[in-house]
């Protein structure tokens, strides 16, 4: 009992010790240049305490003499400075150059630092991906990496985007990258599914509900080399975001609201009415909330977001709800682990758009009810009140909620050997309903009035389920002038793809349930593969300076034919980092030309085709109530993936301390074994099959320009600018006859040999010397993939303020105007065609005078930002305010968007070519103010 | 502690026995489809078989009568998806439609084959009358491969053959299909395909018969309307979208549209070989022989049939002549065509009856006055186009044919361009007239209107030609 008694004496002893001895310490941190440091992490050794560093590099903290202060920051060296006798402790950080080598996740294993690396990585960090205002990974892409090209093909709610970066390589597939989140594959059904509602154009795509908040970095992978370990699909390149999991420090917190005003954009309308009949300024609002924080042995971030808006015209609007968590847990000193979940719910409704005679923008745009520019007030009176009464009738929603979840388990054997392992799945269900009631099919006058049996329902469900299990491990070794990693793996991911489709018709009104449906029909399409393969990478490093890596993928999945093998995909590459020679940054010129690096690269990557295209297969169709046989897919037991080889060589150059950083890389794809689906011989009265019978080229050159021209203490200007082309040739379509893969047969986007792919074709019209026309069938009308594009940034920081700007461009390929044909069709439009030719034949026989240039320059985003600092402290640490405008500005060769190819991506993941401008509204225009508070 | 041992060793045991295996083998895949083995060799699979040829050409007829009904004068294409060339006879081996038809022509033939070769005798259950209709469906793949096109492969990127080989084949399968199981339908298609060879006798004699059998037979096919095929040619007519507008001749207005909406579950039927034809074989054929009598006969047998035949009264208000310029066609019964009074029906009016089988302007007393000469025939002729509208026999009577696609002539390397069946044929008088075909001249509002030629006269005045009248 004494014992004790001296024990308590002693304890508090000690605890009034400690309070007399504990001070606010205070200093500032700087860097190497004497900046301000702002975020800078400040913990109290053996503690959980901690700070950051305030915007002016301030930090105060309550600490005792003889603890330690550990400094940390990104980029920096850890500085630990004891507590002394001062209160105050200055510090000046130190550039870490192991730490700033960024760390690419280069297909699978640990990563390697980016100065290693043979290929190139686009990538978009959090700051970036904070300051827009998109919640679409692909409207975040957009004008944001220099060498994608993605192209919005309609404005309305959650449609997808044409994504593609070198060039078209496959005539089998949309060109959408692989999307895979904390090393999970994700669904990027870019397209309407097979059984997907049709509303005729500008369907909801999967990149739409592709969870963006709480992302660390993306990066986006674009083929060849640097996709060969993801083997299977990574032809198209892949898109891998990071997420946060937050960071040892002091916890932070932040909400965030935005609200905005959308507006449809006029600029490429031929009629001011179409936008009197349907645009309507809509409001955006969004709310968002987010945890961060953290000690040594547990870090942690959350993240929850609500938007809704109402869009540009009268009848869209979408609603989003999502949440998602990541942490990371030192379970032991050799184990970690690494966790996420999100969830997106994502609802929106679209209008009928392009291929459908229901649809309001076509008609309108297409004159199918006559030139509105013509109509009297009165006329457009009636005419305006029928298309606000079918507006409000139009019922076309999609709802689709997805949770994506990873686990990676991080396993230390040694310094050297390290095992990572990852398991995550992806789950997303899609609901699409088309509720076509009576009174819609009397206003758009397809049954006559006073029907009241003839509504119809029609419900698609899908279900798509990806399974990813990844285990490798990484040995590095460093010895005196040689150093290693080496990582072997496997990869196993497994996706099924489930659709149903339920058809009421026979319908009264004012029912949503299929039971209350006369006729009753459904449908299913099922999808199912398994991929695996088995991997390795060996990066070899030689004095520090060259980096010689090689590999490959033993690759397997199930959409091959019986009759075929597992692939093997081999990779190479060649790193030369001139400028990291001793020598060389002794010299003197390495004060003007700071880095000089070479690459060169080859690597192969594939494309698989729809899974059971390979098998002979035959049909039960229901027909009048009971079974009916027929023939289904021919079948092809020698199918296997297309294999695209490509090889790469590169020169990086840095200015002035990298102030001016100019990258430049040369490229050439070829897809051997392309996987072609041309018509079938019709005497054999089969369907098509898809054969691997192509080989496709893309070469090209990518040039990326990064300066930082202004650089003070107080101002930062930075500058980007990228220009890519890109020359695609079908080399050889083994013997196959040309195929359409868009458009019509008459005026179509055309796979044939000696041309690029998905090109222009139709009869043209030539003027005779005798002042006649000859009308040319199956001619050239030009590429439709841009063959020049880029985009151009710049980044303006003054203080607290901050000012962006992006935007992209292409130029030099070809476009349909489909609504002008139209037009020309009804009578309406004869802008530019010969009166000869008017009238005396079908206009699909001088289709070249429908055919423009797609280029257009595009101004994304302009942005402004203000930190207001810790004015409202000790409330919020920092104020944010953030206005920002997209789609501002739009210059094109035409009178129509190039972009807006409503009719999108036809079949299910089938080839794009976005050669037909045809009826669906562009991108609106969006003002979005935001203001953040941050604890 | 023994016990404790075997337990544990048991348990263990036991969770290394490969049932486990399926928990965490995630390679299996199996495709959900109907493999050959489900198909062939089963029970039944016969009659399931034949279900799928009823269902083919239901998608043939989706084909051929958009092309055949736009080629003809029957129809105009005033703004639609459908084909933009047929109007103006542009036959071209480009056109999808060429590639689309030929390859539902030709799949029919293959699904009837396979069905002989191997789904029947593969069924413990196939019968004669299955088997016998899938020789039908061969034979009809061959009648309407001979109706279309001057030259077509008759198997999988074999040699093209001549139409009238083709309808040699199809009378060779009609027949067997006869000798299996005799129905009506087999002898009138036997009697078309002679009909069109010009074997007037063999004609009149498969044309009997087929009455022989039944005096009012009417084979038709029928469209899924839930399920699919829909009838193409319904929505082309009947439904109304704004790119579905096409208008008849005003001389064929009160027989359009032919199909209309039924139900939920079908489709309107395409009634493709019904007794009315081979009393018009016949008549045509007393006409050839100078036996003016006989051909009334057969004649007035064909309006009592008629007579018989479904008249549906349907709501056709939403149809306007035409979308594009309302009430630029006829659409009043006031306006007279072509001097004739009643042709055109006004839909506005409330509901109007439309012959959903066969319907004509011919009456007794036509058919009473009538002669034994070209006018004769002419009214015999506007009978037939009349009777047939929709039907997709205009075109065929107009001796126009098809071309073979230009991806057939790319994998068939029996085929070059410029062959005969790559080559679209139309009679001079008909090219002479193609842009008048369905031209009329007509003032809005005005009570009257003329279709600028008469394809019927002109069809007899051309009698003696190959191409045409084939009995004469």
């Amino acid at each position: 009992m004494k014992n004790y008694w001296m024990m308590l004496v002693l304890l508090c002893c000690s605890i009034t010790a400690a309070l007399a001895q504990e001070k606010n310490v205070s200093g500032t941190v700087t860097d190497q240049n004497g900046l301000p440091l702002p975020g800078v992490s400040i913990t109290i050794v053996g503690t959980n305490t901690g700070t950051q560093t305030d915007f002016d590099g301030n930090y105060s903290i309550m600490a005792a003499m003889g603890q330690t202060l550990r400094f940390s920051y990104i980029g920096q060296k850890t500085v630990e400075q004891a507590v002394g006798a001062s209160s105050t402790i200055n510090v000046q950080m130190e550039e870490d150059a192991q730490a700033l080598e960024e760390v690419i996740v280069t297909g699978q294993g640990s990563g390697i630092a980016r100065r290693k690396l043979s290929t190139t990585v686009d990538v978009l960090d959090a700051e970036e991906i904070d300051k827009l205002p998109a919640n679409q990974i692909d409207q975040l892409l957009q004008s944001t990496t220099p060498s994608a090209q993605i192209r919005l093909s309609s404005g309305q709610p959650g449609t997808a985007a044409i994504i593609r970066t070198r060039g078209p390589i496959s005539a089998a597939s949309s060109a959408t990258p692989v999307v895979i989140i904390d090393g999970v594959r994700v669904d990027n059904l870019n397209s309407n599914p097979q059984l997907g509602i049709g509303t005729g154009g500008a369907n909801v795509s999967a990149l739409a509900d592709i969870p963006v908040e709480s992302i660390e970095k993306i990066e986006y992978i674009k083929g060849g080399a640097a996709t060969t370990l993801y083997g299977a699909d990574a032809a198209n390149g892949v898109i891998q975001i990071i997420t946060k999991k937050g960071k040892e420090g002091r916890s932070s917190a932040y909400f965030e609201t935005n609200v905005g005003v959308i507006k449809g954009t006029r600029d490429f309308l031929k009629y001011e009415r179409t936008a009197e009949a349907l645009f309507e300024p809509g409001l955006s609002q969004e709310f968002k909330v987010g945890l961060n924080g953290g000690n040594e042995k547990f870090t942690y971030n959350f993240a929850g977001n609500l938007y809704t808006d109402d869009s540009f015209n009268d009848i869209n609007e979408q609603i989003r709800r999502s949440f998602s968590f990541g942490l990371t847990a030192k379970v032991t000193d050799r184990l970690q682990y690494q966790g996420s979940l999100s969830f997106v719910n994502f609802q929106s409704n679209l209008d009928y758009n392009a291929n459908t005679s229901l649809s309001r923008f076509s008609n309108l745009e297409g004159s199918a009810r006559g030139d509105t520019a013509e109509f009297t007030d009165a006329e457009w009176e009636d005419e305006l009140a029928y298309y606000q009464n079918v507006g409000d009738l139009v019922d076309i929603t999609s709802t689709t909620n997805r949770v994506t979840a990873s686990n990676k388990f991080i396993y230390d054997i040694n310094d050297n050997l390290q095992v990572n392992a990852t398991i995550g799945i992806d789950n997303r269900n899609t609901v699409q309903e088309e509720l076509l009631n009576n009174e819609l099919q009397i206003a758009f006058g397809l049954i006559a009035p006073g029907i009241t049996d003839q509504g119809s329902l029609s419900r698609v469900l899908r279900s798509a389920f990806t399974l990813t299990t990844d285990i490798n491990l990484t040995h590095k070794a460093d010895l005196d002038n040689f150093s290693f990693v080496s990582i072997l793996g496997g990869q196993f991911f497994r996706t099924s793809d489930r659709q149903n489709r339920l058809d009421g018709s026979g319908g009264v009104d004012g029912t949503r349930s299929l039971n209350n449906f006369s006729e009753q029909a459904f449908s299913d399409f099922v999808l199912e593969n398994a991929n695996y393969g088995l991997y390795f990478l060996e990066n070899i490093g030689i004095y520090d300076v060259a980096f010689l890596e090689f590999g490959g993928r033993l690759d397997r999945n199930t959409a091959s034919g019986s009759n075929t093998d597992p692939l093997l995909l081999p990779k190479i590459g060649l790193t030369y980092n001139l400028s990291d020679h001793d020598f060389y940054r002794d010299a003197g010129i390495s004060n003007i030309l700071s880095t000089v690096k070479l690459r060169a690269n080859y690597g192969e990557a594939t494309n698989f085709a729809q899974p059971f295209e390979q098998d002979r297969t035959f049909a039960q169709n229901p027909f009048l109530g009971g079974p009916s046989f027929t023939f289904d897919n021919p079948g092809n037991d020698e199918l296997v993936s297309e294999r695209v080889k490509t090889t790469e060589f590169g020169l990086e150059l840095g200015f002035f301390s990298n102030r001016l950083f100019l990258s430049g890389t040369r490229y050439m794809g070829i897809t051997e074994d392309a996987l072609f689906t041309p018509q079938s011989a019709p005497s054999t009265g089969q369907l098509n099959q898809i054969q691997n019978i192509g080989e496709v080229e893309n070469k090209g050159y990518e040039f990326e320009l990064r300066a930082t021209p202004i650089q003070t203490n107080k101002h930062t200007l930075s500058v980007n600018l990228s220009y890519n082309t890109n020359e695609n040739l079908v080399t050889d379509s083994g013997g196959a006859p040309p195929f359409v893969v868009g458009g019509f047969a008459v005026l179509g986007s055309v796979v044939e040999e000696g041309q690029s792919l998905g090109y222009l074709r139709g009869t043209v019209a030539i003027l005779q010397e005798d002042g006649t026309y000859s009308f040319e069938p199956n001619t050239a009308l030009g590429d439709t993939f841009a063959p020049n594009f880029g985009s151009v940034g710049l980044n303006y920081t003054w203080g607290d303020f901050n000012f962006f700007a992006t935007a992209d461009y292409q130029f030099g390929g070809q476009i349909t105007d489909l609504s002008f044909l139209l037009r020309h069709n009804r009578g309406t439009d004869d802008t530019g065609i010969p009166e000869e030719l008017i009238g005396t034949t079908s206009p699909f026989n001088y289709t070249n005078f429908f055919v423009f240039d797609n280029d257009f320059l595009k101004v994304r985003n302009i942005g402004a930002s203000y930190n207001f600092g810790d004015i409202a402290k000790p409330l919020f640490s920092n104020i944010r305010l953030g206005l920002t405008a997209t789609n501002p500005f739009n210059w094109t060769a035409g009178n129509f968007d190039p972009e807006t190819t409503g009719a999108g991506i036809g079949t299910q993941n089938g080839f794009a070519s976005g050669g037909f401008a045809y009826g669906t509204e562009s991108a609106p225009r969006t003002y979005v103010a935001s203001l953040r508070f941050e604890f | 502690m023994k016990k404790l041992i075997i337990f544990s060793l048991s348990i263990l045991a036991i969770s290394c026995t490969g049932d486990f295996g399926e928990v965490v083998d995630f390679k299996e895949i199996e495709n959900p489809n109907l493999s050959e083995a489900s198909v062939v060799g089963q029970p039944n699979s016969a009659s399931i078989w034949l279900s799928g040829l009823e269902r083919q050409l239901a998608i043939v007829f989706n084909e051929t009568l958009v092309l055949s009904e736009l080629g003809s004068d029957n129809y105009v294409n005033t703004q639609t998806f459908f084909n933009q060339f047929m109007d103006e006879l542009e036959i071209k081996i480009t056109d999808p439609d060429m590639r689309d038809t030929q390859r539902q022509i030709q799949r029919l033939r293959e699904l009837a084959v396979f069905g002989l070769d191997k789904v029947g005798p593969g069924d413990p259950n196939y019968d004669a009358a299955t088997e016998a209709e899938f020789n039908y469906f061969e034979g009809l793949s061959y009648l309407f491969s001979a109706m279309y096109f001057s030259a077509l492969p008759a198997e999988p990127t074999g040699v093209p053959i001549t139409a009238n080989q083709h309808y040699q084949n199809a009378i060779a399968s009609f027949d067997t299909a006869i000798a299996l199981n005799p129905q009506p339908e087999y002898h009138l298609a036997k009697a078309r395909a002679h009909y069109y060879l010009g074997n007037k006798n063999q004609a009149v004699a498969a044309a009997t018969n087929a009455l022989t059998l039944s005096a009012n037979f009417d084979r038709f096919v029928l469209f899924d309307a839930a399920n699919g095929p829909s009838n193409t040619f319904e929505s082309a007519l009947y439904q109304r979208a704004t790119f579905d507008d096409l208008q008849p001749l005003p001389t064929l207005d009160f027989l359009d549209p032919k199909y209309s909406f039924l139900n939920t579950s079908q489709d309107a039927p395409v009634h493709y070989l019904k007794a009315e034809e081979a009393h018009l074989i016949l008549a045509e054929a007393n006409l050839a022989d100078n036996n003016i009598e006989a051909a009334k006969d057969n004649l007035i047998k064909l309006l009592d049939l008629i007579g018989t035949r479904e008249v549906r009264t349907i709501d056709d208000s939403i149809e306007q002549r035409t979308e594009v310029v309302e009430g630029s066609r006829p659409d009043s019964t006031i306006v007279v065509v072509n001097g004739r009074e009643g042709l055109v029906l006004n839909r506005q009016s409330g509901p109007i009856d439309i012959p959903s089988v066969s319907g004509t302007s011919l009456t007794a007393n036509d058919v009473a006055a009538m002669q034994d000469d070209d006018a004769g025939l002419v009214l015999l002729y506007r009978t037939r186009q009349e009777v047939f509208i929709a039907e997709g026999l205009r075109f065929v009577d107009m001796g126009v044919k098809l071309v073979i696609d230009e991806n057939e002539i790319l994998l068939n390397e029996n085929i070059n361009e410029g062959d005969s069946g790559t080559i679209a044929v139309i009679p001079p008088f008909i090219a002479s007239v193609t842009g008048d075909l369905d031209a009329i001249v007509y003032v809005p509002g005005s009570e009257v209107a003329t279709t600028v030629i008469d394809l019927n006269e002109i069809l007899v005045a051309n009698k003696s030609s190959n191409f045409v009248v084939p009995f004469e």
